[in-house]
């Protein structure tokens, strides 16, 4: 194959070199040529390939402005029309990665195959397995390099048009999706076996990895609330003023608990966020209670909307949270609810 | 979006990220109203029957279908 192939490589504002946090809302736009870790991919793809253009985009425009966004999508990838697409790597940045598992599917979409990357734990990877061809990562921007390489081969294999292995051995995450194949041995001669090593105490692989989401059956509804106590969660890092706790901006193990007994407003004298997944100045500088709509609660508590409000809520800050951290610490707020009384609870998601 | 895809059972569509339960850009009122409409809203939920994850948008009065996650 003589022609060099076409590749386009997707980033999010701040590997886009456009800024942080406070630039998650700018708009999606397609760069000629290699930007910032593009660069990178560049050098990943050797002679074999070519960036011919870095799309950009906010994290939160992309999963805002999706009525924006995908047309303007569809448009650049007409107008540069690269044999693969690259998206990422999004580490653990939560909408970083849902953006780039979008911006596949939108590839696909138009005949073009995607790679993406990031941690395995990604919302982007679990939300959207099934539709991507997703390199693991950890949460470390450090492996970018070594990440970008894989993407690059796996992508060029893509553009060639060769079909990929298992994900075990390509070097991607699974999808969810089993294919039939022919083995050289029989099932009952790979049984015995299986069963032999197992007896012996050597390693045997299973042919069926069950890859278990839990699920989650759904409670009933609360017939009159007038008569119930509302629990109180967010994960938007609200704490007291200085953060007499120390709650960490990302990756928290542990919620805070907080008195509102009597409490009706939340000042930004006496509240902070301390999230540092997204802009807090919001919160900070006007309004706390977007993150936890107390003063609201309270006036609905007044006209006899609702029973009792549980004087304490509970705060963390959920950004890159691991899942096994996330469950425990609902598992023990949903304990001390139940012990409590409370019968039904809010949570202020970010 | 995440919180279907972790099978939360009443999900109710907040403004923005940095903002979820109001909206700045709006007077104290404006803002004030957009808050009352969305705690409305989930407390419309809490006492609604679903039987899957289902989202609850404050500018609606009925629930949507829940969406399977496959």
């Amino acid at each position: 194959m003589a022609d060099t192939v076409r590749v386009v490589h997707y980033l999010n504002q701040f590997f886009g070199g456009i800024g942080g946090e406070e630039h998650a809302n700018v708009a999606f736009q397609a760069t000629e040529g290699a930007v910032g870790p593009a660069r990178a991919l560049q050098q990943a793809l050797g002679d074999q390939g070519i960036v011919v253009a870095t799309f950009i985009c906010g994290d939160n425009y992309f999963v805002e402005e999706t009525d924006q966004v995908t047309p303007a999508v569809k448009e650049a990838l007409k107008k540069f029309a690269p044999d693969f697409v690259v998206a990422g790597p999004c580490f653990d940045a939560g909408r970083y990665g849902l953006a780039s598992a979008q911006m596949c599917v939108l590839a696909e979409e138009a005949g073009i195959p995607a790679v993406t990357c990031m941690y395995p734990e990604n919302p982007g990877y679990t939300t959207f397995r099934r539709n991507l061809v997703c390199v693991p990562s950890g949460t470390q921007p450090t492996e970018m390099q070594s990440v970008l390489s894989k993407m690059a081969s796996l992508g060029l294999k893509l553009a060639r048009g060769e079909k990929l292995g298992p994900a075990a051995r390509e070097g991607y995450l699974p999808t969810g999706i089993r294919l039939p194949v022919l083995r050289e041995k029989p099932a009952w001669k790979r049984a015995i076996e299986m069963m032999e090593a197992r007896v012996a105490e050597e390693p045997s692989l299973s042919e069926v990895l069950v890859q278990q989401y839990e699920t989650v059956p759904t409670p009933p509804p609360i017939e009159d609330l007038t008569k119930i106590t509302l629990g109180l969660v967010t994960s938007g890092g609200l704490v007291p003023r200085g953060n007499p706790d120390r709650q960490v901006s990302g990756h928290s193990e542990k919620e805070n608990r907080y008195s509102i007994e009597g409490v009706r407003e939340l000042s930004t004298d006496d509240w902070e966020s301390v999230h540092g997944g997204f802009s807090t100045r919001f919160i900070n500088t006007r309004n706390p209670s977007y993150v936890l709509p107390l003063p609201v609660l309270r006036d609905l508590q007044d006209q006899g909307e609702l029973g009792d409000i549980y004087p304490y809520f509970f705060s963390t800050v959920g950004n890159g949270t691991p899942v096994t951290n996330a469950k425990r610490m609902g598992r023990d707020i949903a304990l001390e609810f139940k012990e409590a009384g409370v019968q039904a609870a809010l949570l202020v998601a970010t | 979006m995440i919180p279907m895809a972790a099978e939360a059972s009443r999900v109710v569509r907040g403004v923005r990220v940095e903002h979820v339960c109001g909206d700045p850009t709006l007077s104290e009122e404006g803002d004030r109203a957009v808050t009352r409409r969305i705690v409305r809203t989930a407390l419309r939920a809490l006492q609604t029957d679903v039987t899957g994850p289902t989202i609850f948008e404050p500018s609606e009065p009925q629930a949507r279908e829940p969406v399977l996650i496959a």
